[in-house]
């Protein structure tokens, strides 16, 4: 990848995720390095990797959807915070969140297409920022110090790649223009900034079964509310 | 092996809701107060609305606070360096605090006795409360990716509500008062029948949508949901107070409170299901 925002002159860097469906095995690893990285707490993600079972027994599979912030062009996110709690990095496109600013009105949190803003619990073992809106950051802490983010630095399978956009000589440039790529709700023009190849619209889209909730997760969600009192 | 969806909480509970139920008739009887000043049958409820108002005004402000996941910071929102007016939200924050200067001023003057100020207070205060269910309905209208909220008709739809729930508030202040209650009734009818029609557009224009507008549709016609939103906010809350009102009996006083009542059951159950329901199929993609 290229270099961090702020190590050189030129233009602006423009950073983007490439994420090759058909090399992600669900290991969820880039999950738990990014739980890691951040000490996310239980129940909320940064990143998480749902799945769909796909096709006719005995022909099936799991149709894998790595699940981030994609870090918008033009996002909704930063336009309806009241405070400009929330903001986009001029050179390098990250969508970051002022902790020390957030209301906690979740504004951002409705306006987000891709559910990628969380609110954090009350109380938390060994972080001490609490209840305010919280999200990926591309590893912005990662990527100024010429490192990929936590979940890329991961990757078994090598699903996910990362990079500037604007730099022709960088991977994510060569896949993005090699491939056919996908993102995830181009009708809300944000122009997101994470691309998919081989992403099946079966997964991206919402599925006309969205309402036959596993009733394991309603417990789940239930004793997650309550015991972080949200 | 079922699919795997990873599960997300809703971004606004019900106490938004509640607040909407409350500022929506702060508006109303802000209108009604102000309509004092023009029509001579509505001046016993002068005085009374603003006063209710203004409570409400305190109470809504509070719920808003509380509601707030860092409330100590609600100062923020006021920070000229820190305020973004791209966000509705920034303009609902501005509109409240000018409202509530406005308030305190009218009531002044409404207790010395001022008609003069009185009545240009009046005005003004009126104005800006219109601003309250306009900016609460461009608070969801301009999430895109939101079925039911994102459409331009939310905001109207928001001041139609608060006229009716301000007018039902309203006769029920001026229980025992032919007069008053006999402009209010027009206010009721109207503003629920206009409730109504926004309804069955909004719904048309849903069930006829994508995915997740006809999954949002479901919701909104089915189950728990469906009985607050069709039952009680649609036909006991819109349709038959209007027919109520409409009919040759809605001009007895009797008819006009059970009205009053069910557009205030209504006009709850509404904001509740029209804050909720959008936000569901959400949560699972």
């Amino acid at each position: 990848m290229s270099e961090g925002p702020g190590v050189s002159g030129g233009g602006k860097r423009r950073y983007a995720m490439v994420v090759d469906t058909r090399r992600c095995i669900g290991c969820m690893a880039c999950q738990v390095a990014c739980k890691a990285e951040y000490d996310t707490p239980l129940g909320v993600n940064r990143t998480w990797v749902p799945y769909k079972v796909v096709g006719k027994y005995p022909n099936v599979k799991k149709q894998f959807l790595p699940r981030l912030c994609n870090h918008c062009e033009d996002p909704p996110c930063v336009r309806n915070c009241p405070v400009e709690a929330t903001f986009v990095v001029e050179d390098g496109g990250f969508v970051l969140q002022r902790y020390e600013r957030c209301i906690g009105c979740r504004s951002c949190m409705a306006a987000c297409p891709y559910n990628a803003r969380f609110m954090l619990p009350s109380h938390r073992t060994y972080t001490p920022i609490t209840n305010v809106v919280d999200k990926c950051t591309f590893c912005f802490h990662r990527v100024t110090q010429n490192l990929v983010p936590a979940c890329v630095q991961t990757c078994i399978g090598r699903s996910r790649v990362f990079g500037d956009l604007n730099d022709p000589n960088s991977e994510v440039s060569y896949l993005v223009a090699k491939n056919a790529t996908q993102v995830l709700r181009p009708e809300q023009g944000t122009k997101p900034h994470v691309f998919y190849i081989g992403a099946d619209r079966n997964a991206t889209e919402f599925g006309r079964d969205a309402y036959h909730k596993p009733e394991v997760m309603e417990l789940e969600r239930s004793a997650f509310k309550r015991n972080f009192k949200i | 092996m079922g699919d795997y969806v990873w599960f997300h909480d809703v971004s606004w509970h019900a106490s938004y809701a509640v607040y909407f139920f409350v500022i929506g008739i702060v508006a109303g009887l802000s209108f009604i107060s102000y309509g004092s000043w023009r029509t001579p049958a509505l001046r016993p409820l002068r005085e009374k609305s603003a006063y209710a108002s203004f409570v409400l005004l305190a109470l809504g402000g509070l719920l808003l606070i509380a509601d707030l996941s860092q409330p100590l910071r609600f100062l923020n929102i006021l920070n000229p360096f820190y305020l973004k007016l791209s966000s509705p939200l920034a303009w609902g924050a501005l509109n409240i605090v000018a409202f509530t200067i406005a308030s305190v001023f009218y009531i002044l003057a409404l207790r010395n006795g001022d008609e003069k100020k009185g009545g240009l207070l009046a005005l003004i205060t009126a104005l800006l409360a219109l601003g309250l269910p306009v900016y609460t309905g461009f608070d969801l209208s301009v999430h895109q990716s939101r079925p039911v909220w994102n459409t331009p008709i939310m905001p109207v739809l928001f001041v139609a509500l608060a006229v009716a729930s301000g007018s039902a508030v309203g006769a029920l202040l001026a229980a025992g008062n032919a007069e008053a209650q006999k402009v209010l009734r027009e206010y009721m009818l109207w503003s629920a029948g206009a409730v109504a029609v926004m309804l069955v557009s909004i719904m048309g224009t849903t069930n006829y949508g994508g995915a997740a507008e006809e999954l949002t549709f479901a919701l909104m016609t089915t189950g728990t949901m469906g009985l607050l939103f069709v039952g009680v906010g649609f036909l006991a809350g819109s349709v038959a107070p209007a027919v109520l009102l409409f009919a040759p009996i809605g001009r007895t006083q009797g008819v006009v409170l059970v009205s009053a009542l069910l557009i205030l059951a209504g006009s709850a159950a509404l904001r509740y299901v029209l804050l909720m329901a959008p936000q569901q199929v959400q949560t699972l993609f």
